[in-house]
């Protein structure tokens, strides 16, 4: 039977849109699965006012049948088979007739008992409760209040309309009762709109101007936009984010096509394309990567027909590209050398200073990153390039346009006849601002771009900010992934952990917290992140997991293990090597460490053991220190077969103690060995079985 | 059309809405926002209709009278409605079509933006209003005021008048406004954006200016002690102007600034919290 509902609102921003899409998507799942009733199709849609769940639901629960069990058989029943007084007492207290009795058969023997039909709950009652509670629960990162209520959403609501089967749903939520009934467009057709299904509630909504299905109203723009730059054999410049953002900003899209004037294209593509992308949301038009002096706008129209919202826009759009050109001009009248003089009064962070003061650690850390990357012939002009590339914070140009930041310093350095590696890095290091973005092209920009991001990391670690949940606003989640990107594109080597230290030290006493507590905590926050990045990037979790045991000391180590783990889980020797590592692990839980003293060993067997590890412990050493984890893995497979005769032969819980503890001591060289290549306790395998029973160790 | 008739027909509008018709505070302030008829009255739980144009003063927005946008002057049209009307919105939209906007041939938005004001403990919700790709008015759900969270909660509706007039004008530069018949925007206001900016930016004393924040601080704090909770804030509103100018000074290192505005906001938090233990006790 066909559901719908639509809470109506003001505005919604389209983060908290697409945020509550999700979560309407997972509560409604999880109340009709909670309540047995069978969804079999279940969507969500939005507008900028509406946010919508529609759906084909069972009418009802399932009839079900349930066993009621009475007296014993031999209390219920006489020898001749006919029930007794007990037996008819049962029948009578449960209503039943005595021909519906009948022989339950229990793990404790036989009764007398009945099957009872229980009938469903209909679906409409499931909803009125389910409804309301699904509305209430929706969170969003910035709520707020209205009027006189302590209820707090996302923007104030004004109506909830709630139909299955054709009726209104009997229910509520924060004084709004549902009904079939809804507004149309808030300009356009304002009136009221009647809908008791989805079908009629989408043709009803888009007479009166709105179009309810975002990926629809996504077409229309790109159809739209097609349209207009088809004479021109223009493209419009990509953008999915700002074109996501505009479909859920809209309920009726009109792209709105205009031009402005040709002398302000001697601008850069960068600052055109931030002028009419940042506050207007306009997109940019090229055609053979070269800017156009059109843009495309998506306005809440069903038209323009006398150009007034085209020529409002271009009003717009010139002043800003007019201030743009101001800002091109007067900005490159300071060089960036003495505009970077100024960061010193230009705020970080509260506790952690200035930029000038980030500037200074920067320069440390850049140089000292270079000679561990083996990038020293771009040391001084990354070193260079860190100098300087907070200074056009201080520029007009960022002032108005803050998208910029990073790429117009790039621009000015350039301008100014900077090297390339030091405007280039200037240009990138704000990159990669996602997973998907790219890591910066230049080997300076990638230093500066890394170095850049973990200095506000620790240092906001270092003062106590955290992140929690959703908020995370020093943004340390998507420095963090810049961080792994960057240094995992490059196959940058260099101790992580060192370099941490390099950084808290660059902060001398600004921190507020114990350096190794905080760096224990980046430790534990990188281990995380890099734990999302590669099971974002395919890797099975137990093996991710397996990987991150031995550490980051290497970040790229951790990343080079699980491909290691991947390339070899199919091998026929990985699963009987992984129980055996297991086995090891489980022996040697929680026992304190102890020392092999070769002249101990009793047995053959050992004493082979002991051999074979020295000598696949030297082949493997080398190949850890580089990085190379397949053959390494390749390599202690070899283990196995040795380890498996030790197993057979030898007794490792042996009543002498200091024979027991030299064994126990072999294990845990062993242990120690393996545990720098993976934690393999980790890895799930098919043959896992529980521990095995002490007496058989 | 002119400034003028377009002060008098929200003014007319927002009357009609029940609104109180203040008259503009005669001290230097940075928003609508921050005269008492808005401070002082979003604070307490009687239920409050105000509209009034305030001249808002951001001296590093100066341009030396040489931008046909910016201005280190406007005037703002400022609506406090509390608490909250359901229709808020609608209300809004027929202010617009009263002023003969016929909103059909435009694109109206209501654009996310939340506002904060950090040297007034004051945050809130809302959107920037854009008409046609232009900001014409700033829609904010009051949360939180002198640090009080508000109930009930009031609405502020901050309308930029040169930026609207320049809409129904269709004109491009603020200077070619007209304010009456009589009087264009730049008769009245050329000469004064002139000489502010450059007073702003270069002629401004600034030991004047740091000896003023001083001693406007010291009589807010004093004036605190006496429970003299009005003329407190009027001080804290002079600390507030002197700190924008020494601002647009270069005058203010970072150590400075973060302790200049927590000073104000701690004095304006204080007054707000006694301004509201007075009103709950009485």
């Amino acid at each position: 039977m066909d559901f719908l509902l639509e809470l109506l609102t003001e505005e919604l921003p389209a983060s908290h849109i697409r945020s509550a899409l999700d979560q309407l998507d997972a509560g409604f799942r999880k109340e009709l699965a909670d309540a047995r009733i069978e969804a079999h199709s279940l969507k969500t849609l939005a507008t900028p006012r509406r946010l919508v769940v529609a759906g084909d639901f069972a009418e009802g629960q399932e009839n079900r049948e349930e066993v009621v069990t009475g007296p014993p058989l031999a209390v219920a029943k006489g020898p001749d088979g006919a029930l007794t007084q007990a037996g008819k007492g049962f029948a009578r207290s449960q209503g039943v007739d005595e021909s519906m009795l009948e022989v339950v058969r229990t793990a404790r023997g036989e009764y007398l008992g009945f099957k009872r039909r229980a009938k469903g709950t209909p679906t409409a009652e499931i909803l009125r409760a389910a409804v309301p509670r699904v509305l209430a629960s929706l969170s969003f990162p910035k709520m707020m209040r209205w009027a006189e209520s302590p209820f707090r959403f996302s923007r104030p609501i004004h109506g909830l309309l709630c139909v299955f089967g054709g009726a209104p749903v009997e229910t509520a939520f924060e004084g709004f009762k549902a009904t079939d009934e809804t507004v149309g467009h808030r300009i356009l057709s304002p009136g009221p709109v009647k809908a008791s299904d989805f079908a009629a509630y989408q043709a009803a909504l888009e007479k009166s101007f709105v179009v309810i299905d975002p990926a629809a109203r996504k077409k229309m723009i790109i159809s739209q936009i097609e349209a207009a730059l088809a004479p021109l054999k223009a493209k419009v410049y990509p953008d999915a984010e700002l074109l996501d953002d505009l479909t859920l900003n809209v309920e009726h899209p009109h792209v709105v096509f205009g031009s402005f004037p040709e002398a302000y294209l001697s601008l850069p593509l960068e600052v055109l394309a931030t002028a009419m992308r940042e506050g207007q949301k306009l997109f940019s038009v090229v055609r053979e990567k070269k800017q156009l002096p059109y843009f495309l706008g998506v306005a809440d129209a069903a038209e323009d027909a006398k150009g007034l919202v085209r020529r409002g826009n271009e009003r717009v759009l010139r002043a800003r590209l007019e201030d743009a050109r101001f800002f091109w001009d007067q900005d490159r009248k300071v060089p960036l050398r003495e505009r970077a003089a100024g960061l010193k009064n230009v705020l970080f962070q509260e506790k952690l200073g200035s930029y000038e003061d980030k500037a200074q650690r920067l320069k440390k850390i850049v140089a000292y990153l270079c000679d561990k990357v083996g990038a020293a012939e771009v040391k001084a002009d990354a070193v260079e390039a860190a100098a300087l590339c907070k200074a056009d914070l201080l520029t007009e140009m960022v002032k108005e346009f803050s998208g910029l930041q990073g790429r117009i310093g790039g621009l000015y350095a350039e301008q100014e006849g900077f090297p390339v590696a030091v405007h280039q890095a200037i240009y990138e290091h704000y990159q990669p601002g996602s997973l998907e973005d790219a890591s910066p092209a230049s080997l300076s920009g990638a230093v500066l771009s890394l170095v850049d991001k973990l200095d506000s990391i620790v240092g906001a670690m270092g003062v106590g900010l955290q992140v929690s949940g959703s908020s995370d606003p020093f943004g340390l989640r998507r420095n963090a992934h810049g961080v792994c990107k960057v240094v995992l594109d490059r196959k940058f080597r260099f101790s992580f952990p060192l370099l941490l230290d390099r950084i808290l030290s660059s902060y001398g006493d600004r921190l507020t917290l114990e350096r190794a507590v905080v760096k224990a905590g980046c430790l534990e926050f990188f281990a995380g992140r890099l734990r999302f990045i590669l099971e974002k990037k395919g890797f099975r979790y137990d093996l991710v997991g397996a990987a991150l045991g031995p550490g980051i000391d290497q970040v790229t180590d951790v990343l080079a293990r699980v491909e290691a783990l991947e390339a070899l889980k199919s091998s026929p020797q990985f699963e009987p090597f992984i129980l055996m590592a297991k086995r090891i692990n489980n022996i040697l839980k929680g026992l304190p460490p102890a020392k092999v003293n070769s002249d101990l060993f009793a047995e053959k067997e050992e004493r082979d053991l002991f051999s074979t590890l020295s000598i696949i412990r030297d082949n493997a050493q080398p190949m850890i220190a580089r990085g190379d984890y397949v053959r390494a893995q390749g390599i202690i497979f070899k283990l196995q077969p040795v380890l498996n005769t030790f197993f057979d032969k030898v007794l490792v819980m042996t009543e002498e103690k200091s024979v027991r503890q030299n064994r126990l001591g072999l294990l845990q060289s062993i242990n120690k060995m393996l545990l720098g290549i993976a934690d393999y306790s980790l890895v799930v395998v098919e043959g896992d079985k529980p521990a095995k029973p002490k007496a058989s160790r | 059309m002119s400034v003028q008739n377009l002060i008098l027909g929200l003014s007319r509008f927002w009357a009609d809405q029940g609104c109180y018709l203040a008259q503009t505070y005669d001290l230097e302030v940075g928003a609508g926002t921050m005269t008492p008829d808005t401070f002082f009255r979003v604070l307490d739980k009687r239920p409050w209709r105000v509209a009034y144009v305030q001249p808002s003063r951001r001296p590093d927005d100066g341009r030396y009278g040489e931008n046909p946008h910016r201005v280190q002057k406007h005037f703002q049209y400022q609506v406090i409605m509390k608490p909250s009307p359901a229709d808020i919105q609608d209300i809004y939209v027929r202010s617009l079509k009263s002023l003969g906007v016929a909103l059909e041939d435009h694109d109206l938005r209501f654009d996310e933006d939340n506002w904060e004001s950090p040297t007034i403990g004051a945050w809130g919700v809302g959107w920037q209003v854009l008409l046609d790709g232009l900001e014409i008015t700033q829609f904010t759900y009051f949360q939180q005021c002198g640090g009080i969270d508000l109930t009930p909660v009031p609405v502020e509706i901050t309308y930029g008048l040169e930026r609207l007039e320049m809409f129904l004008e269709q004109k491009d530069d603020i200077y070619d406004l007209d304010w009456s018949a009589d009087v264009t925007y730049r008769d009245l206001r050329f000469r004064e954006e002139k000489e502010f900016s450059e007073y702003n930016f270069s002629a401004a004393g600034v030991t004047m200016l740091r000896q003023a924040f001083g001693a406007c601080q010291k009589e807010a704090a004093r004036l605190v002690g006496k429970n003299l909770l009005l003329p407190a804030y009027d001080m804290c509103l002079k600390c507030s102007h002197n700190f924008n100018l020494l601002d647009s000074r270069g005058a203010i290192s970072v150590t400075e600034r973060v302790k200049m505005i927590s000073q104000i906001r701690a004095l304006v938090n204080d007054i707000a919290r006694r301004y509201t233990a007075a009103k709950e006790g009485a």
